[in-house]
């Protein structure tokens, strides 16, 4: 046994000496090695020769037009006073500081990245057009799918060293690098993309795949990644950088004494910015310091905001809005805390039942229809949401042209949704109401969500499915243990929603294409395979396969025919609804909140594709305010109360 | 076999001269008494409808549709409405709803929006309704009823098993014993709250909601049986050595037998004294769950979930976070003052404390 004991004790000793002794040479190869991955970069670039092209300015072409949109509206007001400190809750600490790789798709990154960092160009808030950040100013050739940058010479990373074209080299090298861990980012920037030139340190070319009506988007919205900063490239990537903040050429940095793990952390204004002074960015990013403290309970954030060491709180659910935060309540009608409402205009998340057509039973057309009929939506947005929702009709809402004009969502209708119950052969009810078959199978599904806070909804739901006859047993899951669910393709019936962004058209592929229901879904003469097995980790939560459908998405894919992108977009979207395997929900038109007056937002701002108050970063806080207000808390002084309602971008 | 010796009569006479006990324990039993037959006083279905001159018993049995009252649909019947329907055509029919004429699932939302709503006789919501207009009497009196059934099963469960290891352990002794404690020393350190976790995020949502509560109670009892043995062994150690156990080898009876027969009355009053106690733990254990989210399936009614919703609406909804958390305290008092009486009357030394 003692025997054992020190064989034991030696192997460990050996292997531990073994890791001490590599460390240093590790070091000691990047030291020479040209700055660490360098060589490897280099390298990766000569055998891409295609992808990556180094050229001169005298090799652009001659009659491109170079636009920079200068002539877009402000954004933020004039009157924004720099400085002082925003206090903010967040719910959970981010798991890094990372903004690509393992748990890097946390709700921090729009502090990250998102919303502060910088891209070529940005789209307008209000226009949705495109504004110059990075990119002094660029030319679009379409007939070629590219576009030519010339970037800011002027623009700076936050530790001071430039943005030039080779940041946007590396970009490609990095996201395309396995070291990432990050398979979505490998194959869009592997496919997507076809081409990056170098012409100078200061101009680049990118060019795409297919041509697609948001060319210029799709370009002028990457990020340069900078160069200097990842130099230690290597299979340890997503621990090494676990807790370093990136280099950003942003108005916000986190300072590593910010970082409290588990507690809080800071973003800190850099004060010289470089882009300070320029149009559409001067008048925003002003709090000097954004403190986010962790409080994991909503009602104690709440309570938090109430005592004024909150700025700002999200009163989005019904409860908070009228009965948490009414009209009368004091703090409201001395003025100390606005109420604000505002309506956008954007792609919204689809929430709605997700049917997994690949379960028996579910796979019949005759019930999922059923399903749609026996869920009473219209009661829960009614009597929930108190009519401040609105009933979404398709899977695709708020792409304008792009989604479908007439398709309504199916009512509620108990005899509509026993009319198809029985035609699948359900038509006696059991001893409780539910109905069987003449198997004597009960018509009960699971319906499961991640999302804790939605699960009355779904008891609801219940309640009146029970009705005509069908039997959802709820499941409420830990958001990722019901993601996994879902990723495993797991579920019957799955309540979720996916975040979409400010896109000009809807995408197809990613939900409804068979390549994401099944391996090898169809043989080549376009029959069933008989033998397909599902397809796990995808987003088609739905298991959907229908081979036109798949022909559609191709077709759209390939097209840059705006028109006949829209047509393929509205067929598509009819097929999806004929085929009745998604139960659409509900959609919020509007985001509101409550703030403390010394949080200001310019006079009469309402941006119409936001999608949070503090997107654009256009509010200050007013600290002579603050003062103010909080003597006026002491002594009893009351203000004007202000309950406003922007409802210019109503749909 | 029933005859209760006299020392045993003599316990219960002390019991019952313990008043806050014994009261305790017949408010208890009363209680208990109201809860299996709830259905009857809480509930939506009536307890008898008279229809064209036939009586109807809907409480208890398969649903009645609509259909079966002259409605137009075939879903269960709404009691409530039929009333008013009936009271309105006034045709010589009548339904008898329960006092309470709600059950503890259905949203019926008086002001047309789901919200709490704060008690109100003339809506029959005792208690006011939670976040989604479900009556709170309802959902308190059903979840105590199911965590009181839990309990039960729970200290059942837990003393069958640890009796029967921590008797062997004791009574066998020698490397059985030495082997078996440091199983339960390994097992009592695995961490319970995130197997309850690991074990219901990897159960097939398929599995219906008794089955559910089943697999619970099956969790929670795999890892709370092994305090129990640590009392039983040294107990059972304590009589082995006794000279009448001695006495029963010698005339040769069975291990069985001189564990059941001879050691187990002995050891009986350790076993009585902490049964209200695992009852309490199993009562706060089933809670905490639920108010963590971990515990019985949702609609379940259940006290923590309701003491959730409690604390998140404080300040507007007060009226749900004080029903949940005075029925929790009023049951635990409850089953702690049984306890603490029960421990008295069965202590040898008379000079207790407790009075």
């Amino acid at each position: 046994m003692k025997k054992t004991l020190y064989c034991l004790l030696f192997s460990l000793c050996v292997a531990g000496c073994g890791e001490s002794s590599r460390e240093p040479t590790d070091t000691a190869g990047s030291a020479d090695g040209l700055a660490g991955v360098t060589a490897e970069v280099e390298a990766y670039y000569a055998a891409n020769p295609d992808f990556f092209s180094f050229k001169t300015p005298a090799d652009l072409p001659p009659d491109l037009v170079w636009e920079n949109n200068n002539h877009l509206p402000e954004i933020g007001s004039p009157d924004a006073i720099k400085g002082g400190t925003q206090n903010a809750a967040m719910q959970d600490f981010p798991r890094t500081l990372r903004t690509v790789g393992p748990d890097s798709n946390g709700g921090f990154r729009a502090y990250l990245l998102d919303d502060t960092g910088m891209t070529m160009a940005h789209l307008h808030p209000e226009t949705r057009d495109l504004y110059p950040g990075l990119a002094e100013s660029w030319a679009i050739d379409e007939a070629a799918r590219t576009v030519y940058v010339k970037l800011d010479p002027a623009a700076r990373f936050s530790d001071g060293e430039p943005v030039t074209a080779d940041d946007y080299l590396f970009m490609f090298w990095f996201y395309r690098s396995p070291y990432i861990m990050a398979p979505w980012y490998n194959n869009f920037y592997s496919t997507t993309y076809t081409n990056i030139t170098r012409y100078d340190d200061y101009t680049i070319s990118i060019t795409t795949r297919e041509l697609k009506p948001d060319l210029d988007e799709r370009v002028l919205l990457l990020r340069p990644i900078p160069q200097h900063f990842y130099t230690d490239m290597g299979d340890d990537f997503s621990e090494r950088y676990q807790w370093e903040f990136e280099p950003t050429p942003g108005a916000y940095i986190i300072r590593p004494e910010d970082v409290r793990k588990g507690r809080s952390i800071a973003l800190t204004r850099n004060k010289d910015w470089w882009a300070k002074d320029k149009k559409y960015w001067r008048y925003r990013f002003n709090p000097d310091r954004i403190q986010f403290t962790v409080i994991r309970d909503d009602a104690k954030t709440f309570e938090a905001f109430k005592r004024g060491d909150i700025d700002q709180f999200g009163l989005g659910l019904a409860e908070y809005w009228y009965e948490k935060l009414p009209d009368s309540d004091p703090d409201i009608q001395a003025g100390y805390i606005h109420k604000v409402m505002y309506y956008n205009q954007r792609p919204r998340p689809n929430f709605g039942l997700w049917i997994n057509t690949a379960q028996p039973l579910l796979s019949d057309r005759d019930i999922r229809l059923g399903i749609n009929y026996a869920t009473n939506w219209e009661l829960v947005i009614e009597k929930f949401f108190r009519g401040d929702n609105t009933r979404m009709n398709t899977g695709q809402e708020g792409f304008g042209e792009f989604t479908h004009p007439t398709i309504t969502a199916r009512t509620f209708d108990i005899s509509k949704a026993q009319a198809h119950f029985a035609a699948a052969g359900f038509t006696e009810r059991g001893a409780d109401g539910i109905l069987v078959n003449d198997q004597g199978q009960r018509l009960a599904f699971t319906l499961s969500t991640g999302y804790e806070s939605l699960r009355d909804v779904l008891t609801i739901l219940r309640e009146e499915a029970a009705k005509a006859g069908l039997d959802l047993r709820i499941e409420v899951l830990d958001g990722t243990v019901g993601w996994k669910k879902v990723q495993e393709k797991q579920h019957d019936i799955f309540f979720t929603a996916f975040g979409v962004f400010l896109e000009l058209y809807p995408r197809f592929w990613e939900h409804y294409h068979s390549d994401n229901a099944y391996d090898r879904a169809f043989l080549d003469d376009g029959s069933v395979n008989p033998e397909r097995k599902l397809k796990t980790q995808t987003n088609n939560l739905e298991s959907f396969a229908i081979l036109e459908m798949d022909q559609l998405i191709e077709r759209y894919r390939r097209s840059s025919d705006r028109d006949e992108m829209i047509q393929l977009a509205h067929r598509m979207t009819e097929m999806h609804h004929e085929h009745a395997s998604f139960v659409p929900g509900f959609y919020q038109g509007f985001f509101r909140i409550g703030h403390w007056r010394w949080l200001r937002y310019p006079e009469g701002f309402s941006h119409k594709h936001a999608q949070g108050p503090g997107e654009a970063f256009v509010h200050w806080i007013d600290t002579d305010m603050k003062a103010e207000t909080e003597a006026a808390r002491r002594d009893g002084t009351r203000f004007d109360p202000v309950i406003r309602v922007h409802d210019q971008w109503a749909e | 076999m029933f005859a209760l010796t006299p020392q045993t009569q003599k316990k219960l006479r002390r019991f019952r001269q313990i008043k806050r006990g014994y009261y305790s324990f017949l408010i208890l039993v009363g209680l208990s008494a109201l809860l299996a037959c709830g259905e009857l006083l809480i509930n939506s279905r009536a307890l008898v409808v008279s229809y064209q001159g036939e009586l109807y018993f809907p409480t208890y049995g398969d649903f009645h549709p609509g259909t079966d009252f002259g409605l137009d649909y075939d879903y269960e019947t709404n009691y409530r409405d039929l009333q008013a329907r009936f009271d309105e055509a006034d045709e010589g029919n009548w339904v008898l709803l329960p006092l309470v004429p709600y059950n503890p699932y259905e949203n019926n939302a008086a002001g047309g929006v789901f919200r709490p709503q704060p008690p109100s006789a003339a809506s029959q919501h005792y208690l006011g309704t939670d976040t989604t207009s479900r009556d709170i009497l309802a959902r308190l009196f059903y979840g105590t009823r199911i965590a009181l059934l839990f309990a039960l099963g729970f200290t059942l469960s837990v003393y069958l098993i640890g009796i029967a290891i921590g008797c062997a352990m004791g009574y066998f002794g020698g490397v059985f014993d030495l082997v078996l404690q440091r199983v339960i020393e390994i097992w009592s350190n695995v961490p319970f709250l995130y197997m309850v976790i690991i074990i219901f995020s990897v159960i097939p949502s398929t599995v219906a909601v008794p089955t559910r509560i089943g697999i619970l109670l099956l969790v929670m009892v795999l890892f709370s049986w092994t305090g129990m043995t640590y009392y039983m062994r040294t107990e059972t150690y304590k009589e082995k050595a006794r000279d009448y156990v001695a006495a029963a080898r010698i005339i040769g009876a069975s291990n069985t037998r001189i564990i059941f027969r001879h050691i187990m009355p002995n050891v009986l009053s350790t076993l009585i004294t902490f049964m209200p106690f695992t009852v309490v733990a199993a009562i706060s254990a089933i809670t905490a769950l639920d108010f963590l989210g971990f515990g019985l399936p949702v609609p379940t009614p259940s006290l923590g979930e309701l003491l959730k919703q409690g604390t998140a609406n404080l300040r507007t909804a007060p009226w749900i976070v004080i029903s949940a958390f005075g029925t929790l305290v009023a049951l635990l008092t409850l089953v702690t003052f049984i306890g603490e009486a029960i421990r008295e009357s069965f202590d040898p030394k008379t000079f207790s404390v407790y009075r």
